[in-house]
Protein backbone atom coordinates (compact mmCIF):
# COMPACT_ATOMS: atom_id res chain seq x y z
CA UNK A 1 0.00 0.00 0.00
CA UNK A 2 1.17 3.92 -0.84
CA UNK A 3 1.53 6.29 1.93
CA UNK A 4 -1.56 8.31 0.31
CA UNK A 5 -3.55 5.09 0.07
CA UNK A 6 -2.43 4.18 3.82
CA UNK A 7 -3.76 7.64 4.75
CA UNK A 8 -6.88 7.09 3.33
CA UNK A 9 -7.70 4.24 5.38
CA UNK A 10 -6.20 6.18 8.24
CA UNK A 11 -9.18 9.06 7.52
CA UNK A 12 -11.64 6.95 6.86
CA UNK A 13 -11.75 4.78 10.08
CA UNK A 14 -10.94 8.58 12.00
CA UNK A 15 -14.46 8.74 9.55
CA UNK A 16 -16.43 6.08 11.33
CA UNK A 17 -15.41 7.02 14.65
CA UNK A 18 -13.09 4.41 15.23
CA UNK A 19 -10.18 5.15 17.82
CA UNK A 20 -6.41 5.40 16.61
CA UNK A 21 -4.49 2.89 19.20
CA UNK A 22 -1.14 2.01 20.08
CA UNK A 23 0.06 0.12 16.91
CA UNK A 24 -2.19 1.19 14.76
CA UNK A 25 -0.48 2.93 11.58
CA UNK A 26 -0.89 6.79 11.28
CA UNK A 27 0.44 10.00 9.42
CA UNK A 28 3.97 10.90 10.74
CA UNK A 29 2.22 14.12 10.84
CA UNK A 30 -0.58 12.60 13.17
CA UNK A 31 2.04 11.45 14.87
CA UNK A 32 4.38 14.68 15.45
CA UNK A 33 1.54 16.92 16.31
CA UNK A 34 0.13 14.82 19.12
CA UNK A 35 3.62 14.20 20.52
CA UNK A 36 3.91 18.46 20.46
CA UNK A 37 0.05 18.66 21.91
CA UNK A 38 0.05 16.26 24.55
CA UNK A 39 4.01 16.94 25.91
CA UNK A 40 3.08 20.50 25.84
CA UNK A 41 -0.41 19.86 27.82
CA UNK A 42 2.09 17.91 30.31
CA UNK A 43 4.48 20.46 30.75
CA UNK A 44 1.35 22.98 31.39
CA UNK A 45 0.18 20.85 34.38
CA UNK A 46 3.51 20.23 35.76
CA UNK A 47 4.30 23.93 35.26
CA UNK A 48 0.82 24.62 36.62
CA UNK A 49 1.22 23.28 40.06
CA UNK A 50 3.47 26.22 41.30
CA UNK A 51 1.47 29.56 41.40
CA UNK A 52 -1.00 28.03 43.03
CA UNK A 53 1.29 25.42 45.21
CA UNK A 54 3.04 28.67 46.29
CA UNK A 55 -0.65 29.68 48.31
CA UNK A 56 -1.42 26.65 50.21
CA UNK A 57 0.88 27.93 53.80
CA UNK A 58 -0.60 30.89 53.64
CA UNK A 59 -4.72 29.07 52.94
CA UNK A 60 -7.45 31.33 55.40
CA UNK A 61 -8.53 27.81 56.47
CA UNK A 62 -8.23 23.93 56.84
CA UNK A 63 -10.93 23.26 54.11
CA UNK A 64 -9.24 25.63 52.22
CA UNK A 65 -5.79 24.24 52.16
CA UNK A 66 -7.24 20.66 51.76
CA UNK A 67 -8.67 21.61 49.12
CA UNK A 68 -5.63 23.53 47.56
CA UNK A 69 -3.30 20.62 48.47
CA UNK A 70 -5.88 18.06 46.60
CA UNK A 71 -6.18 20.13 43.39
CA UNK A 72 -2.41 20.85 43.28
CA UNK A 73 -1.75 16.75 43.47
CA UNK A 74 -4.70 16.61 41.31
CA UNK A 75 -2.15 18.74 38.23
CA UNK A 76 0.52 16.36 39.30
CA UNK A 77 -1.63 13.83 38.27
CA UNK A 78 -2.40 14.74 35.28
CA UNK A 79 1.30 15.85 33.54
CA UNK A 80 1.80 11.89 34.55
CA UNK A 81 -1.15 11.30 32.73
CA UNK A 82 -0.24 13.15 29.85
CA UNK A 83 3.37 12.09 29.68
CA UNK A 84 2.33 8.46 29.35
CA UNK A 85 0.23 9.09 26.69
CA UNK A 86 2.76 10.80 25.13
CA UNK A 87 4.92 7.75 25.62
CA UNK A 88 2.82 5.34 23.80
CA UNK A 89 3.96 7.42 20.42
CA UNK A 90 7.75 6.48 20.92
CA UNK A 91 8.93 9.00 22.97
CA UNK A 92 10.64 9.05 26.69
CA UNK A 93 8.80 10.89 29.47
CA UNK A 94 12.42 11.78 30.42
CA UNK A 95 13.54 13.05 27.12
CA UNK A 96 10.10 15.37 26.86
CA UNK A 97 11.35 16.65 31.02
CA UNK A 98 14.36 17.63 29.50
CA UNK A 99 13.54 19.66 26.59
CA UNK A 100 10.86 21.21 29.10
CA UNK A 101 13.42 21.81 31.48
CA UNK A 102 15.97 23.21 28.67
CA UNK A 103 12.86 25.62 27.87
CA UNK A 104 13.02 23.95 24.29
CA UNK A 105 9.35 22.78 24.72
CA UNK A 106 6.56 25.50 25.39
CA UNK A 107 3.80 25.58 27.29
CA UNK A 108 0.52 26.95 28.47
CA UNK A 109 1.39 30.85 28.57
CA UNK A 110 -0.94 31.65 31.77
CA UNK A 111 1.45 29.99 34.33
CA UNK A 112 3.70 32.58 33.54
CA UNK A 113 1.51 35.34 35.03
CA UNK A 114 2.44 35.88 39.22
CA UNK A 115 -0.11 35.14 41.55
CA UNK A 116 0.16 37.91 43.93
CA UNK A 117 -3.39 37.58 46.55
CA UNK A 118 -4.97 34.35 47.67
CA UNK A 119 -7.79 35.84 45.60
CA UNK A 120 -5.66 34.62 42.66
CA UNK A 121 -6.70 30.97 43.87
CA UNK A 122 -10.31 31.32 43.71
CA UNK A 123 -10.19 33.32 40.16
CA UNK A 124 -7.02 30.56 38.74
CA UNK A 125 -9.80 27.68 39.25
CA UNK A 126 -12.74 29.53 38.04
CA UNK A 127 -11.30 31.28 34.68
CA UNK A 128 -8.19 28.86 33.96
CA UNK A 129 -9.14 25.59 35.36
CA UNK A 130 -12.47 26.53 33.18
CA UNK A 131 -10.98 27.59 30.20
CA UNK A 132 -8.82 24.49 30.31
CA UNK A 133 -11.90 22.18 30.99
CA UNK A 134 -13.65 23.98 27.74
CA UNK A 135 -10.64 22.62 26.06
CA UNK A 136 -10.20 19.19 27.50
CA UNK A 137 -13.83 18.49 27.21
CA UNK A 138 -13.05 18.84 23.67
CA UNK A 139 -10.01 16.59 23.66
CA UNK A 140 -11.87 13.64 25.18
CA UNK A 141 -13.49 13.39 22.01
CA UNK A 142 -9.96 13.10 19.96
CA UNK A 143 -9.79 10.51 17.67
CA UNK A 144 -6.36 9.17 19.57
CA UNK A 145 -7.48 6.69 22.24
CA UNK A 146 -4.41 7.10 25.07
CA UNK A 147 -5.14 10.91 24.77
CA UNK A 148 -8.72 10.78 24.57
CA UNK A 149 -8.73 8.35 27.36
CA UNK A 150 -6.46 10.59 29.98
CA UNK A 151 -8.50 13.71 28.58
CA UNK A 152 -12.06 11.88 29.97
CA UNK A 153 -9.94 11.40 33.29
CA UNK A 154 -8.28 14.47 33.76
CA UNK A 155 -11.86 16.48 32.82
CA UNK A 156 -13.67 14.25 35.90
CA UNK A 157 -10.92 15.97 38.04
CA UNK A 158 -11.29 19.63 36.78
CA UNK A 159 -14.79 20.07 37.28
CA UNK A 160 -13.35 20.39 40.99
CA UNK A 161 -11.12 22.23 40.03
CA UNK A 162 -13.51 24.67 38.76
CA UNK A 163 -16.41 24.57 41.31
CA UNK A 164 -14.38 25.57 44.26
CA UNK A 165 -12.71 28.35 42.44
CA UNK A 166 -16.17 29.76 41.45
CA UNK A 167 -17.11 28.86 44.72
CA UNK A 168 -14.90 31.41 46.18
CA UNK A 169 -14.69 33.96 43.95
CA UNK A 170 -19.09 34.31 44.24
CA UNK A 171 -18.16 34.10 47.91
CA UNK A 172 -15.70 36.96 48.25
CA UNK A 173 -17.57 38.97 45.46
CA UNK A 174 -20.52 38.80 47.77
CA UNK A 175 -18.23 39.65 50.84
CA UNK A 176 -16.47 42.93 52.70
CA UNK A 177 -15.24 45.13 50.87
CA UNK A 178 -11.47 43.94 51.05
CA UNK A 179 -12.93 40.78 50.10
CA UNK A 180 -14.63 42.50 46.58
CA UNK A 181 -11.64 44.38 45.79
CA UNK A 182 -9.12 41.33 46.36
CA UNK A 183 -11.37 39.32 43.58
CA UNK A 184 -12.12 42.80 41.35
CA UNK A 185 -8.27 42.59 41.01
CA UNK A 186 -7.30 39.11 40.32
CA UNK A 187 -10.47 39.46 37.59
CA UNK A 188 -8.63 42.29 36.26
CA UNK A 189 -5.56 40.63 36.18
CA UNK A 190 -6.27 37.00 34.86
CA UNK A 191 -9.30 38.33 32.62
CA UNK A 192 -7.47 38.84 29.52
CA UNK A 193 -4.24 36.19 29.76
CA UNK A 194 -7.78 33.11 30.17
CA UNK A 195 -8.56 34.72 26.60
CA UNK A 196 -5.21 34.29 25.67
CA UNK A 197 -4.71 30.80 26.73
CA UNK A 198 -7.37 28.80 24.05
CA UNK A 199 -4.90 29.94 21.73
CA UNK A 200 -4.45 32.71 18.99
CA UNK A 201 -7.60 33.30 16.62
CA UNK A 202 -8.73 30.92 13.90
CA UNK A 203 -7.16 32.92 11.18
CA UNK A 204 -3.35 32.83 12.53
CA UNK A 205 -3.66 28.94 13.74
CA UNK A 206 -2.07 26.83 10.83
CA UNK A 207 -2.28 23.86 12.41
CA UNK A 208 -5.82 23.76 13.22
CA UNK A 209 -8.03 22.87 9.56
CA UNK A 210 -5.70 18.99 9.59
CA UNK A 211 -6.25 19.00 13.46
CA UNK A 212 -9.61 18.84 12.76
CA UNK A 213 -10.06 17.16 9.62
CA UNK A 214 -8.22 14.18 11.92
CA UNK A 215 -10.40 14.25 14.64
CA UNK A 216 -7.84 15.64 17.45
CA UNK A 217 -9.44 19.04 17.98
CA UNK A 218 -13.28 18.91 16.96
CA UNK A 219 -13.10 22.84 17.61
CA UNK A 220 -11.07 25.58 16.65
CA UNK A 221 -9.40 28.36 18.96
CA UNK A 222 -12.27 30.82 17.96
CA UNK A 223 -15.25 28.66 19.09
CA UNK A 224 -13.63 27.43 21.98
CA UNK A 225 -13.05 30.92 23.33
CA UNK A 226 -16.25 31.69 22.58
CA UNK A 227 -18.20 29.00 24.41
CA UNK A 228 -15.83 30.07 27.60
CA UNK A 229 -16.79 33.94 27.58
CA UNK A 230 -20.74 32.74 26.83
CA UNK A 231 -20.62 30.38 29.91
CA UNK A 232 -17.83 32.96 32.02
CA UNK A 233 -19.31 36.44 31.13
CA UNK A 234 -22.77 36.63 32.47
CA UNK A 235 -21.96 34.92 36.00
CA UNK A 236 -19.22 37.28 36.28
CA UNK A 237 -21.38 39.94 35.87
CA UNK A 238 -23.87 38.57 38.00
CA UNK A 239 -21.94 38.68 40.47
CA UNK A 240 -20.99 42.00 40.74
CA UNK A 241 -17.56 42.29 39.39
CA UNK A 242 -16.42 44.07 36.16
CA UNK A 243 -14.97 42.40 33.39
CA UNK A 244 -11.95 44.71 32.17
CA UNK A 245 -13.00 44.81 28.62
CA UNK A 246 -15.31 47.72 27.95
CA UNK A 247 -16.10 46.48 24.70
CA UNK A 248 -17.59 43.41 25.91
CA UNK A 249 -20.96 43.00 25.10
CA UNK A 250 -23.46 40.48 23.63
CA UNK A 251 -25.27 41.64 20.29
CA UNK A 252 -29.43 40.67 20.18
CA UNK A 253 -28.93 37.50 18.66
CA UNK A 254 -27.42 36.80 22.15
CA UNK A 255 -23.49 36.16 20.65
CA UNK A 256 -20.70 37.76 23.12
CA UNK A 257 -18.59 39.91 21.50
CA UNK A 258 -14.97 40.72 23.20
CA UNK A 259 -12.38 44.02 22.50
CA UNK A 260 -8.96 42.86 20.75
CA UNK A 261 -6.86 40.62 22.43
CA UNK A 262 -3.28 41.77 22.85
CA UNK A 263 -1.50 39.42 21.00
CA UNK A 264 2.45 40.77 20.90
CA UNK A 265 2.00 40.00 24.94
CA UNK A 266 0.97 36.48 24.05
CA UNK A 267 3.74 35.50 22.03
CA UNK A 268 6.23 37.67 23.88
CA UNK A 269 4.92 35.21 27.02
CA UNK A 270 5.01 32.02 24.96
CA UNK A 271 8.25 33.15 24.08
CA UNK A 272 9.98 33.25 27.67
CA UNK A 273 9.83 36.56 28.33
CA UNK A 274 6.65 36.59 30.58
CA UNK A 275 7.05 38.16 34.39
CA UNK A 276 7.44 34.68 35.69
CA UNK A 277 9.29 32.20 33.05
CA UNK A 278 12.55 32.04 34.30
CA UNK A 279 10.84 31.53 37.91
CA UNK A 280 8.97 28.89 36.76
CA UNK A 281 11.23 26.75 34.94
CA UNK A 282 13.83 27.56 37.61
CA UNK A 283 11.71 26.19 40.13
CA UNK A 284 10.94 23.50 38.03
CA UNK A 285 15.15 22.71 37.57
CA UNK A 286 15.41 22.42 41.63
CA UNK A 287 12.50 19.98 42.02
CA UNK A 288 14.59 17.91 39.69
CA UNK A 289 17.95 18.13 40.66
CA UNK A 290 16.64 17.90 44.35
CA UNK A 291 14.89 15.19 43.53
CA UNK A 292 18.17 13.40 42.30
CA UNK A 293 19.12 11.49 45.13
CA UNK A 294 15.81 9.69 45.69
CA UNK A 295 15.80 8.45 42.13
CA UNK A 296 19.10 6.82 43.46
CA UNK A 297 17.99 5.47 46.33
CA UNK A 298 15.10 3.86 44.74
CA UNK A 299 17.79 2.30 41.94
CA UNK A 300 20.09 0.96 45.02
CA UNK A 301 17.23 -0.32 46.78
CA UNK A 302 15.86 -2.22 43.61
CA UNK A 303 19.17 -3.71 42.55
CA UNK A 304 19.56 -5.12 45.96
CA UNK A 305 16.66 -6.51 46.25
CA UNK A 306 16.18 -7.99 42.57
CA UNK A 307 19.61 -7.46 41.02
CA UNK A 308 20.79 -5.08 38.29
CA UNK A 309 17.83 -4.00 35.59
CA UNK A 310 15.79 -6.50 36.73
CA UNK A 311 12.76 -4.49 35.28
CA UNK A 312 14.48 -2.26 32.67
CA UNK B 1 12.85 4.08 35.04
CA UNK B 2 11.16 0.88 33.20
CA UNK B 3 7.53 2.09 32.37
CA UNK B 4 4.86 -0.21 34.66
CA UNK B 5 0.88 -0.67 32.91
CA UNK B 6 -1.52 -0.18 36.40
CA UNK B 7 -5.19 -2.30 36.28
CA UNK B 8 -7.64 -1.05 39.18
CA UNK B 9 -10.34 -2.79 40.52
CA UNK B 10 -13.33 -0.65 41.41
CA UNK B 11 -15.15 -2.78 43.15
CA UNK B 12 -16.13 -7.02 43.99
CA UNK B 13 -18.14 -6.81 40.64
CA UNK B 14 -15.85 -4.92 38.17
CA UNK B 15 -13.03 -6.61 36.29
CA UNK B 16 -9.61 -4.92 36.82
CA UNK B 17 -8.86 -2.63 34.39
CA UNK B 18 -6.28 -1.15 32.05
CA UNK B 19 -5.97 3.08 33.76
CA UNK B 20 -2.58 4.13 32.57
CA UNK B 21 1.19 3.40 33.45
CA UNK B 22 3.97 4.74 35.60
CA UNK B 23 6.96 4.73 36.04
CA UNK B 24 9.21 2.74 38.73
CA UNK B 25 12.08 0.49 39.84
CA UNK B 26 10.14 -2.24 40.82
CA UNK B 27 6.83 -3.80 41.53
CA UNK B 28 6.37 -2.17 45.05
CA UNK B 29 7.65 1.40 43.94
CA UNK B 30 4.93 0.85 41.15
CA UNK B 31 2.55 -0.43 43.31
CA UNK B 32 3.09 3.18 45.30
CA UNK B 33 3.02 5.61 42.29
CA UNK B 34 -0.21 3.48 41.01
CA UNK B 35 -1.71 4.36 44.13
CA UNK B 36 -0.95 8.09 43.96
CA UNK B 37 -1.37 8.41 40.14
CA UNK B 38 -4.73 6.72 39.72
CA UNK B 39 -6.24 6.16 43.08
CA UNK B 40 -6.42 10.01 44.42
CA UNK B 41 -10.28 9.50 44.62
CA UNK B 42 -12.88 6.42 44.93
CA UNK B 43 -12.94 4.07 44.09
CA UNK B 44 -10.80 1.05 43.78
CA UNK B 45 -10.19 -2.38 46.28
CA UNK B 46 -7.18 -3.46 44.32
CA UNK B 47 -4.21 -2.96 42.06
CA UNK B 48 -2.36 -4.48 39.42
CA UNK B 49 0.93 -3.17 37.80
CA UNK B 50 2.85 -5.31 35.06
CA UNK B 51 6.04 -4.08 33.59
CA UNK B 52 5.12 -3.15 30.07
CA UNK B 53 8.32 -4.75 28.41
CA UNK B 54 6.42 -7.96 29.53
CA UNK B 55 3.41 -7.73 27.20
CA UNK B 56 2.51 -8.82 24.72
CA UNK B 57 0.32 -6.56 22.46
CA UNK B 58 -1.50 -6.20 19.15
CA UNK B 59 -4.78 -3.78 17.89
CA UNK B 60 -7.04 -5.36 15.78
CA UNK B 61 -5.48 -3.44 12.89
CA UNK B 62 -2.18 -4.85 13.41
CA UNK B 63 -4.10 -8.56 13.64
CA UNK B 64 -5.48 -8.11 10.48
CA UNK B 65 -2.13 -6.71 8.66
CA UNK B 66 0.47 -9.94 10.10
CA UNK B 67 -1.65 -12.43 11.22
CA UNK B 68 0.03 -14.49 14.54
CA UNK B 69 2.30 -16.95 13.89
CA UNK B 70 1.88 -19.04 17.22
CA UNK B 71 4.91 -21.68 17.57
CA UNK B 72 6.04 -23.94 21.01
CA UNK B 73 8.58 -22.18 21.69
CA UNK B 74 8.94 -21.47 25.52
CA UNK B 75 7.86 -23.11 28.56
CA UNK B 76 4.09 -23.26 28.99
CA UNK B 77 2.73 -20.37 31.35
CA UNK B 78 -0.54 -18.83 32.74
CA UNK B 79 -1.64 -15.92 30.64
CA UNK B 80 -3.92 -13.14 31.77
CA UNK B 81 -6.11 -11.30 29.05
CA UNK B 82 -6.66 -7.96 28.36
CA UNK B 83 -8.78 -6.45 25.80
CA UNK B 84 -10.69 -3.65 24.47
CA UNK B 85 -14.32 -4.38 22.84
CA UNK B 86 -15.64 -1.02 22.26
CA UNK B 87 -14.84 2.67 21.32
CA UNK B 88 -17.16 4.04 23.93
CA UNK B 89 -15.82 7.90 25.40
CA UNK B 90 -13.76 5.73 28.39
CA UNK B 91 -11.25 6.65 30.68
CA UNK B 92 -10.03 3.04 30.90
CA UNK B 93 -8.24 0.97 28.14
CA UNK B 94 -8.62 -3.03 28.56
CA UNK B 95 -10.50 -4.94 30.90
CA UNK B 96 -9.63 -8.43 32.03
CA UNK B 97 -11.69 -10.81 30.64
CA UNK B 98 -9.62 -14.19 31.94
CA UNK B 99 -6.86 -16.64 31.31
CA UNK B 100 -5.38 -19.04 29.54
CA UNK B 101 -2.02 -21.20 29.14
CA UNK B 102 0.60 -21.03 26.47
CA UNK B 103 4.03 -21.25 25.54
CA UNK B 104 4.72 -17.53 24.67
CA UNK B 105 2.74 -14.38 24.33
CA UNK B 106 2.13 -14.95 20.64
CA UNK B 107 0.63 -17.90 20.85
CA UNK B 108 -1.28 -16.87 24.58
CA UNK B 109 -2.83 -14.42 21.74
CA UNK B 110 -3.94 -16.70 19.10
CA UNK B 111 -5.44 -18.73 22.30
CA UNK B 112 -7.20 -16.01 23.40
CA UNK B 113 -9.05 -14.61 20.36
CA UNK B 114 -10.52 -18.01 19.98
CA UNK B 115 -11.18 -18.33 23.91
CA UNK B 116 -12.93 -15.20 24.24
CA UNK B 117 -15.06 -14.79 21.12
CA UNK B 118 -18.28 -12.85 22.59
CA UNK B 119 -17.10 -9.66 21.35
CA UNK B 120 -14.29 -8.75 18.45
CA UNK B 121 -12.00 -7.32 20.47
CA UNK B 122 -10.01 -3.78 19.15
CA UNK B 123 -6.83 -4.20 20.90
CA UNK B 124 -5.62 -7.12 22.99
CA UNK B 125 -2.98 -7.71 25.62
CA UNK B 126 -1.81 -11.08 27.21
CA UNK B 127 0.62 -11.18 30.33
CA UNK B 128 2.47 -13.49 32.08
CA UNK B 129 0.51 -14.08 35.24
CA UNK B 130 4.09 -14.23 36.55
CA UNK B 131 5.01 -10.63 35.70
CA UNK B 132 1.58 -9.04 37.33
CA UNK B 133 2.18 -7.66 40.84
CA UNK B 134 -1.02 -6.68 43.26
CA UNK B 135 -1.60 -4.54 45.57
CA UNK B 136 -1.56 -6.42 49.06
CA UNK B 137 -4.85 -7.54 50.37
CA UNK B 138 -3.55 -6.49 54.46
CA UNK B 139 -3.23 -2.66 53.06
CA UNK B 140 -6.63 -2.29 50.93
CA UNK B 141 -8.23 -0.40 53.86
CA UNK B 142 -5.59 2.01 54.40
CA UNK B 143 -4.63 2.44 50.54
CA UNK B 144 -7.79 2.84 49.53
CA UNK B 145 -10.57 3.88 51.97
CA UNK B 146 -9.63 7.42 52.87
CA UNK B 147 -9.93 8.28 49.24
CA UNK B 148 -13.98 8.13 49.90
CA UNK B 149 -13.55 10.15 52.98
CA UNK B 150 -12.29 13.40 51.37
CA UNK B 151 -15.22 14.77 49.97
CA UNK B 152 -14.05 17.84 49.29
CA UNK B 153 -12.19 16.49 46.34
CA UNK B 154 -15.77 15.25 44.64
CA UNK B 155 -17.71 18.02 42.26
CA UNK B 156 -20.45 16.65 43.46
CA UNK B 157 -19.98 18.13 47.14
CA UNK B 158 -20.05 21.07 45.72
CA UNK B 159 -23.48 21.10 44.14
CA UNK B 160 -24.71 23.65 41.70
CA UNK B 161 -22.57 27.02 42.32
CA UNK B 162 -23.77 29.54 40.27
CA UNK B 163 -25.22 33.08 40.90
CA UNK B 164 -27.88 33.24 38.15
CA UNK B 165 -30.56 30.49 39.34
CA UNK B 166 -31.64 31.18 42.53
CA UNK B 167 -32.81 28.19 44.66
CA UNK B 168 -29.94 26.32 44.24
CA UNK B 169 -28.91 23.53 46.34
CA UNK B 170 -26.11 22.59 48.26
CA UNK B 171 -22.74 25.10 47.37
CA UNK B 172 -21.62 27.62 49.66
CA UNK B 173 -20.71 26.77 53.33
CA UNK B 174 -19.19 29.59 55.40
CA UNK B 175 -15.72 28.94 56.69
CA UNK B 176 -14.23 32.55 56.01
FE1 LIG C 1 -5.13 19.76 35.33
FE1 LIG D 1 -6.94 21.91 37.17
Amino acid sequence: MTEEQKTAEFEERIGRDEKIEPGDWMPEKYRKQLIRMISQHAHSEVIGMLPEGKWIPHAPSLRRKMILIAKVQDEAGHGQYLYHAAETLGVTREELYQAFLDGRAKYSSIFNYPSLSWADVGMIGWLVDGAAIKNQTMLAQCSYGPYSRAMVRICAEETFHHKQGKEMVLKYAAGTAKQRDMVQDALNRYWWPSLMMLGPHDSESTNTPQLVKWGVKTKTNDEVRQEFIAETAPELIASGLTIPDPDLHQDEDGVWHHGPIDWDEFWNVVKGNGPCNAERLGMRQDAHDNGQWVRDALEAYSEKKYGAAAFA
Amino acid sequence: MARWEVFKKDNARKPYQAVGSVHAVDPEHALHNAKNVFVRRPAAVSLWVAPAAAIFSRSAEELENQPLDPTANGHEQRYLVFRKASNRRSMTFMDHIGETSAPNGESALAQAIDQFDDKPGLAWWVIPAEAITASEEDVAEAWFAPAATKTYKQQSQYGFVSKLREGRKGAVTSDE
